[in-house]
């Protein structure tokens, strides 16, 4: 089948409005908390108010005796106490096993929020009071709070297993051999903070039981797959669970693991009447999950020329109290640890470790974000010690198209690298002087994040595309939609096919049920893997509508286009509007519609004694550049100027492509300034936005943002996903430009003013 | 979730005073309510009734009158900080305006709330000492005023007595015109203050005179540093003097550590912005 080209395109590449903007905008979109049924019931969760403790008694008597109480659970209600997340693969202490959490806490708390007991009320009041009658008697058991303290054998262990759940590794060439050839050998030991996801819409559903007995609960859900998980909890069939994703207000990894739908089902399925449920602000903060902490040692060698000889590489990840995707996390963390470099001889060892803090799991970046901190602060450093400029360091290190990373993850498409940190460099224009009392710095980082599931977990994505008796088209695909457009470019993917307006398209979306799966919001998959599944089934549709009309006009398929809601001849005059078509195919029996199933490429699992293999379909690069200005006296840097440049292989919504560099961007500017869940023997000292600091529109300078398209991409006509990467580079390239500015390197983020300061007071003479 | 509470609006201070009264300790003025409603949320305060005073013009006033500013204490951060009196003789308390808050809080948020509910981080409580402001306290017995210094009486501790109202803030107008507010913030926009520090001063004939420093989250309620103000006093003024009245203003502060950050760092932070408050206070003195 031919596809359509880049020469032909009418609305890809655009800044089409965004079919859901205009009412996000009036306040009209009903997100997951816009929704109520009568007889509905409020739910509160009962939360652990210790970090490592034994239950030994919970009573739930006077709480129950509350009127307008309609329904308490504790564990010993819950048909199977048990969340799974799959980690396929992993060779550790946990083996084959499959990362377990507990519903509710049965006898043992690990964290301080853990759920307890399940509260439905008549109203949201009474439910908050009922929360206070739960009498808990704890009896404390010792916690361990650093992954480090937590690996040695002494340590109070968090499961039978061990406290080590994941260890990977990745090795190529000869380590000592590349050290020994080196000039220069540079080391330094990173670390990162706990960070929250902080989307503006904490965890929030309603559920009901709908008229087949079917439990449905629309909630905020990056993954509307999660019913199967309700359903095993309940011991239910998963044909009688159901997820609706409607709009949800940010997810960023913070919404892909359970959150409340397996709570709203529970209480469901036990009172059979409505019920919501909607985190706090504080309770966002306090519970699962958040960015893990890494410790990241980094040992570079390089000789004068610039090439680099070695890479030596060791992280300790603080998986928090359960596993989540922990290990898959610190996979991802191995495949990114050299960055977008080119090196013979690599050793890199990770190990992720249970701690009573706060589970840790998917954050935008999936373990590419920490270790992107360290090798590019390491580049940094690199090309200092053997006085080379940075951009030339870079320039002769990246890998290029058609090699390998180090660990033998292949770069099948365009590497544009080069250009990226030139342009992002170049947009900062000229520098002025530094106001009195504070320096000026800049700074650059490269880095590349993957795209897509890895290759061995066979991902896919479904789509059904159908022209309706009217002309129009209806597109159905189970995908939630973050906020990041993922639904309108669907909409936008299928006019470019069907050459017709979006607004002759309706697309329904994120319901386990009634659209065809697409597989999760999460991985930057979706402009990938739905994109080509909307894609492969519209341009299929398309083909048979061609040769209907070409029966039906008599003229060969191949002389035949679409245009202005109708199939017309290629320079010629006959025409059948798509209303007439799809007549034309009801009355010959043709189908109208098309379920089309995109598979990425599949491939086997990688080396588990070595780390080679492919493990993902593809991968972004790009850069970021920053203007720094540091208050000597306090320490206070604020960001002056930032570019960002990415290869996004082809645009279909230019303004979605930009909205991600930005807030990307803005995000990645808080994990490298303020952002930071301090956890005090795994209290959270935290819990709200007015001590865990976002940034805001003040602290975030005007981004420029520069958008390449080599063409090359494993999405639709080429497209790249842009979605997680955008964050990576700019708390490297922040702390690079720090460094410029004040010749002290950070190496623990986020950068405070007192850490700032404490490095150039130990740093002076 | 906020407990279920009556609520009142009040018609005028008078209304408001004789609701006090009736119902005593479980009344509280609500003002913009970005103290307030965040106390009722967190349960760190239970009233039984909330008297609203947001909406009364008789306290969102700004006038001049016998030599002195009297500034409403309903007149909202917004509203001080474009006031142009202000602007022009209290620079301190129009910088700190400035980098109050964010635009939404600004709206709501007044002055009379930030002095009443006396945080130790307060942000106007700092320049306002420092330009000896006195506050007039209504009570249903008929007004009294008395200096700031004595109303602030520790951390969330004020003068006002059961059935007091804060009617307004005096200031007298002829202020140094040396003035400088610094505040240290881990963000931008809506930040709490790390530390802050008033300066206010006049410069005759290179001299410090009627000098003022003001610490702000330094200690239990903002204070003034007198050692550090009694190095500037009468003295001639110089680069080595102003670091040593900064180094016995971070002298006697007494800082705490939490999670916007330690002691020590707070100390030396006072150090520093006293240092830039002395000259950026000095240099508009002597530009005057
Ligand atoms: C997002 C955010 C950011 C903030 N940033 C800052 C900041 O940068 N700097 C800062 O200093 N503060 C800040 N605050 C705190 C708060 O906004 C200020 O203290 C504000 O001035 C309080 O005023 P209000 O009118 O909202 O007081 P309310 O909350 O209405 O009242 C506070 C207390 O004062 C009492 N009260 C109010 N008016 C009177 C009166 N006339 N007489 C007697 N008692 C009265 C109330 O009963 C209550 O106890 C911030 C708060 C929020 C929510």
């Amino acid at each position: 089948m031919k596809d359509l080209t880049a020469s032909e395109f009418a609305m890809v590449g655009t800044r089409a409005p965004r079919r859901d903007a205009r009412d996000k905008i009036h306040g009209i979109t009903r997100y997951a908390d816009d929704f109520s049924l009568g007889g509905m019931l409020y739910a509160k969760v009962v939360r652990s108010t210790r970090a490592s403790a034994r239950l030994v008694r919970v009573d739930t008597s006077k709480a129950a005796a509350l009127p307008g109480v309609r329904c308490i659970m504790t564990a010993a209600d819950v048909p199977h106490n048990v969340l799974f997340t799959d980690v396929p693969g992993q060779t550790t202490v946990v083996g084959a096993l499959r990362a377990r959490t507990q519903v509710l806490a049965a006898d043992r708390v690990r964290y301080f929020g853990e759920p307890i007991a399940l509260i439905a009320a008549d109203t949201e009041e009474i439910a908050e009071q009922a929360r206070g009658l739960v009498e808990i008697e704890y009896e404390d058991l010792p916690g361990v709070f650093d992954p480090v303290e937590a690996m040695h054998p002494e340590a109070p262990q968090l499961e039978e297993t061990g406290n080590v759940i994941s260890r990977w590794r990745v090795r190529q060439g000869d380590v000592d051999a590349g050290f020994a050839a080196a000039d220069v050998i540079v080391e330094h030991t990173y670390q990162t903070p706990f960070i929250d996801h902080a989307f503006i819409e904490p965890e929030i559903g309603v559920g009901w039981l709908d008229e087949d007995g079917v439990i449905t609960i629309r909630v905020a859900t990056q993954v509307i797959e999660h019913f199967r998980d309700v359903a095993n909890v309940l011991g239910l069939p998963h044909s009688k669970v159901r997820l609706i994703a409607p709009f949800i207000g940010g997810g960023f990894g913070g919404k892909e693991d359970v959150t409340v739908e397996v709570y709203i089902g529970l209480l469901v399925w036990k009172t059979g009447r409505p019920v919501r449920l909607l985190y706090t602000r504080e309770e966002s903060i306090i519970t699962p999950t958040k960015r893990h902490p890494f410790r990241m040692r980094y040992k570079h060698g390089v000789r004068k020329d610039g090439t680099i000889t070695a890479i030596e590489a060791e992280f300790i990840s603080d998986a928090g109290a359960y596993a989540y995707l922990s290990p898959l996390v610190l996979l991802y963390a191995m495949v990114h640890s050299s960055g977008p470099y080119r090196c013979a001889n690599v050793k890199v060892d990770g190990t992720a470790v249970l701690t009573n803090n706060t589970p840790t799991s998917a954050f935008r970046g999936f373990g590419s974000a920490q270790p992107a901190f360290g090798y590019e602060s390491q580049m940094d450093a690199c090309a200092r010690a053997i006085s080379m400029d940075p951009l030339a360091f870079r320039e002769r290190n990246y890998v290029c198209k058609g090699e390998s990373l180090p660990c033998g993850q292949p770069v099948d498409h365009a590497v544009l690298l080069t250009e990226t940190a030139r342009r992002a460099w170049e947009a900062l224009g000229p520098s002025c002087a530094a106001p009195p009392g504070k320096r000026l710095g800049r700074g650059i980082a490269s880095t590349l994040t993957s795209f897509g599931r890895i290759v061995w977990l066979h991902d896919w994505s479904a789509a059904w595309v159908e022209l309706q008796m009217d002309g129009t088209i209806m597109v159905r695909i189970g995908v939630p939609d973050l906020g990041g457009g993922q639904a309108s470019s669907l909409v936008q993917i299928t006019a470019e096919i069907f050459r017709i307006p979006m607004s002759s398209i309706t697309i329904h979306i994120g319901d386990s049920s009634l659209t065809p799966l697409a597989g999760t919001t999460t991985a930057t998959r979706q402009l990938y893997m739905s994109g080509s599944a909307v894609h492969k089934a519209g341009m299929e549709l398309r083909a048979g509508l061609l040769e209907q009309a070409s029966s039906v006009l008599g003229v060969p398929a191949a002389a035949l286009t679409m245009d202005g809601g109708a199939v017309v001849q290629v320079d010629g005059a006959k025409r059948i509007s798509f209303q007439e078509l799809a007549a034309s195919c009801s009355r010959s029996g043709r189908e109208r519609y098309r379920h089309s199933v995109f598979h990425a490429p599949a491939g086997k699992v990688m080396d588990f004694e070595t780390g080679q293999g492919r493990v993902f379909p593809d991968l972004t690069f790009g850069s970021q550049a920053v203007e720094v200005e540091v208050d000597e006296a306090t320490g206070a840097v604020r960001v002056t100027k930032l570019a960002t440049c990415y290869d996004v292989g082809r645009v279909i919504n230019r303004n979605s492509v930009e909205g991600q560099m930005e807030g990307g961007a803005a995000m990645g500017l808080g994990y490298a300034l303020t952002e930071e869940d301090i956890l005090e023997q795994g209290v959270p000292r935290t819990p709200n936005l007015m001590t865990y600091l976002i940034p805001t529109a003040l602290d975030v300078p005007d981004i420029t943002t520069i958008v390449l398209e080599s063409g090359e991409g494993s999405g639709p006509w080429g497209a790249r996903g842009i979605g997680e990467p955008a964050m990576v580079p700019t708390a490297p390239a922040i702390a690079n430009a720090v460094y410029d500015a004040v010749g002290v390197r950070l190496t623990q983020l986020p950068l405070t003013p007192e850490r700032v300061w404490r490095a150039m007071r130990d740093a002076a003479p | 979730m906020l407990p279920h509470v009556d609520y009142v609006r009040a018609e005028g201070v008078a209304h408001a005073l004789a609701l006090l009264d009736r119902h005593g300790a479980g009344a509280r003025l609500l003002a913009g309510g970005t103290d307030l409603l965040v106390d009722l949320r967190e349960r760190r305060s239970a009233p039984a009734l909330l008297v609203d005073i947001s909406e009364l013009d008789e306290l969102a006033a700004i006038r001049a009158e016998d030599g002195a500013l009297h500034i409403g204490a309903g007149v909202t951060v917004a509203a001080l900080r474009e006031d142009a009196t202000v602007q022009a003789e209290f620079p301190a308390l129009a910088e700190a305006a400035r980098w109050f808050a964010d635009y939404l809080t600004r709206n709501k948020a007044t002055l009379g709330g930030n002095l009443a509910n006396a945080s130790p981080g307060a942000d106007f409580l700092v320049p306002l000492l420092a330009l000896d402001a006195a506050v007039t306290i209504a009570a249903a017995a008929g007004d009294r005023t008395v200096p700031l210094d004595q109303f602030l009486l520790g951390p969330r501790q004020t003068a006002l007595g059961r059935g007091e109202l804060l009617r307004e803030v005096v200031l007298p107008r002829s202020a140094p015109a040396g003035q400088a507010y610094e505040k240290l913030g881990l963000k931008h926009g809506g930040a709490i203050a790390v530390v802050s520090c008033a300066v206010v001063m006049d410069v005759r004939a290179g001299r410090g005179a009627r000098v003022r420093i003001v610490l702000g989250a330094a200690a239990p309620r903002p204070f003034r540093a007198r050692a550090a103000e009694e190095r500037l006093e009468g003295q001639p003024l110089s680069a080595e003097r102003a670091e040593q009245a900064a180094a016995l203003a971070a002298g006697a502060a007494q800082p705490i550590s939490d999670v916007r950050g330690s002691a020590e760092y707070r100390r030396a932070m006072v150090q520093a912005l006293v240092r830039r408050g002395i000259d950026a206070a000095q240099a508009a003195a002597v530009r005057s």
